[in-house]
């Protein structure tokens, strides 16, 4: 177990800069989850940790030892693949075992290390299988199984359930979290599934383009969003933007929302929206702020409750989402199912702005931070 | 057309159809069976037979002694001793040739796929264009260097030769094999401590087999049959079977021996024979892996 940091890292190919100085600290027995669209760098990020590409520029440290220009087997790190990379012509216990045979470790050593590690991940009863003979799911033990059969000091996760069929995909997920809070290992874990993301880590580092967007817990990352990139890309289904006009009701900035009437809504910080009385921002709401008329949060401050058009209803079983039109944008509304909304009726909904966000329409900075 | 019939009551026309396609099929194996045909019954007729009768007609007894005699006592050239000192030539060129540039076009393709460098498509192209480059046109730069590595005329020299002819085909046999090998097996077992060579030979060859068929198929009947090398660069002593065949079919004291012409031939054939009929169905299924993702 070891902490990592990655100090100002930086990888270009010719003159495409791939990583544009990234800095990430996380300590020992940290959960540390990297999410981003393809092509933003992550899985670069992830191999120049593994020593599988060099870095232009920066260093990488683990256990406090700059391990910047030593070579992959000298990291003592495991990684698990998106293929899982099994070695086709070993059986399972092979697998496993070809970490420690290539460290010289002995062979009784080495039968008492794959009987741990197969009783951990209860694979006992594939030991002498190749691994064409398995199904994804046992596969993607057999690959933890080999990452943990070291005892490495980082793990490092490629995308390790996206080969997956979705229930097996959730059953893993837990599975992958027991196993950290049972072993306490350093984990650097990369998906594009935001809700991987947000279950799994201690701290999520958002990724685009090269750089990371914003670095905080997955609560931190939900509520408070560095940006706009980071609001859109986090959460299921995404947070709705919508382009509001700010007007001044006694000296205050509100938001102003047109459905069938209009109304203004209040916000919790409004003096940062002073200097944009007149103009036309960006609200982001999530869908869970957007609900039927809720009797126990009525009279609360920043509550609105107002008319909209039901354009389209998705009933999802715990939860129906209700499509519906805002200041001539598509939004997204989460209500409860036995709320009657018919497609096409007028219904009221309730507007919960105390947890808002606002952001500049043209920059996509936040402005209310 | 005789698809459709699966599944379905043979009716009176599909019969036909099929009689004919067996027809045709017949007529053609036949037609491409002819040529062996002859060979076989004229290698069992004595001289006499083969002036009198027709190219078809059957031997009227069986005479294995122009097989004895192409293996052990024809002339070929101002030596008669047979074909058989030429026919283990042969083998001394074949053997260590198709190891050594099967071999060494495992570990190109392993590199050029699995560990690619700057360039390393580059040089992969260059090495193709060694696919194409016609057998004469380095017939005289070869002799220089066969001279001056000490190597000419001898079977070691011709070993080099078919070498580095070869290992352009096998680098991309392996090369395009290995394409289907994800990545990701090498960087594992890099993670996991293993080394170059270590890789290959733990994790890659292992599963190469298939495409090892492949090339040793394909070189041994490329280099058994080459002839030009063979003229070329062989010695009086050294000289690989095809090039005593041509020898003892040209070689003539009176008549003609077409019937140990005939038995020659064929026994300088029989090793790759030998090798597509053991094989074949292998070099088959090699051929089509990886081409339908592996």
């Amino acid at each position: 177990m070891a902490n990592l940091v990655i100090d100002n890292v930086k990888k270009s190919y010719g003159s495409t800069e791939i990583l544009k100085g990234i800095n990430i600290s996380i300590k020992a027995g940290e959960f540390l989850i990297l999410v981003g669209p393809s092509g933003c760098g992550k899985s670069t990020l992830m191999n120049s940790i593994a020593g599988l590409e060099d870095v232009t520029e920066g260093r990488i440290l683990i256990a406090d030892n700059d391990v910047t220009y030593t070579s992959p087997k000298d990291r003592d790190i495991a990684m698990v693949f998106q293929s899982y990379a099994l070695y086709p012509n070993m059986t399972v216990e092979q697998n496993i075992s070809f970490g420690l045979e290539m460290r010289k470790v002995p062979k009784a050593e080495r039968d008492v290390e794959v009987q741990r590690v197969a009783d951990m991940l209860q694979i006992d009863h594939l030991l002498n299988r190749k691994p064409a003979q398995l199904s994804g799911g046992q596969r993607q033990r057999v690959a933890m199984g080999r990452a943990l059969a070291r005892r490495p000091q980082l793990y490092l996760f490629d995308e390790p359930l996206s080969n997956l069929d979705a229930k097996l995909r959730v059953e893993m997920r837990t599975e992958i979290k027991k196993l950290h809070k049972k072993l306490g290992t350093t984990i650097v874990y990369v998906t594009h599934d935001q809700i991987e993301a947000m279950t799994l880590a201690d701290r999520i580092a958002v990724m685009k383009d090269g750089e990371v967007q914003q670095l905080g817990s997955p609560q931190e990352i939900y509520d408070n969003p560095a940006n706009l990139f980071v609001a859109g890309f986090m959460g299921s289904p995404a947070m709705n933007f919508i382009p509001t006009k700010v007007v001044e009701k006694d000296g205050v900035p509100m938001l102003e929302l047109a459905t069938s009437t209009t109304v203004a809504l209040p916000f919790p910080k409004p003096e940062s929206l002073k200097d944009y009385v007149g103009k036309t921002i960006l609200l982001g709401l999530r869908p869970e702020m957007i609900t039927e008329p809720q009797p126990h949060k009525e009279g609360q401050p920043f509550v609105t409750t107002t008319d909209v058009e039901v354009e389209v209803t998705e009933p999802m079983g715990a939860d129906t989402m209700i499509l519906t039109r805002v200041n001539d944008a598509e939004i997204n509304c989460r209500s409860n199912p036995m709320y009657p909304a018919e497609a096409g009726s007028i219904i009221k909904m309730m507007f919960d702005t105390s947890k808002a966000v606002v952001f500049d329409q043209k920059s996509g900075r936040r402005l209310d931070l | 057309m005789s698809n459709n019939t699966v599944g379905r009551k043979s009716s009176g026309l599909d019969k036909v159809f099929r009689i004919a396609l067996y027809t045709v099929l017949i007529v053609v194996a036949s037609f491409y069976l002819m040529p062996f045909v002859v060979m076989l019954i004229t290698s069992l007729k004595d001289v006499e037979e083969i002036r009198t009768g027709t190219l078809l007609s059957l031997p009227a007894s069986l005479h294995f002694d122009s097989w004895a005699k192409a293996w052990s006592s024809a002339c070929t050239g101002s030596s008669c001793g047979g074909i058989s000192p030429y026919f283990l030539n042969s083998f001394q060129i074949v053997i260590p040739a198709v190891m050594i540039s099967t071999l060494l076009g495992a570990i190109n393709g392993y590199v050029i796929s699995l560990w690619k460098f700057r360039g390393s498509d580059l040089f992969f192209a260059a090495l193709l264009v060694g696919c194409f480059i016609p057998f004469q046109v380095i017939l005289l730069p070869m002799a220089r260097t066969l001279g001056w590595l000490g190597i000419a005329n001898t079977t070691t020299g011709l070993v080099f030769v078919h070498v580095v002819y070869g290992v352009a085909f096998t680098t991309l046999f392996f090369r395009n094999f290995y394409q289907s090998i994800p990545g990701e097996l090498v960087k594992a077992a890099r993670l996991d401590g293993a080394g170059f060579f270590t890789i290959f030979y733990r994790i890659i060859l292992p599963v190469s087999t298939p495409i090892i068929v492949v090339t040793v198929i394909w070189q041994f009947t490329q280099i058994w049959n080459d002839f030009l090398f063979g003229v070329a660069f062989s010695g009086f002593d050294t000289q690989p079977v095809t090039v005593a065949l041509n020898n003892l079919v040209n070689t003539s004291f009176g008549g003609k021996e077409y019937n140990v012409d005939m038995a020659a031939a064929i026994i300088a054939a029989l090793p790759t024979l030998a090798v597509y009929v053991f094989a074949g169905k292998y070099f088959v299924r090699g051929l089509t892996a990886g081409a339908v993702k592996g």
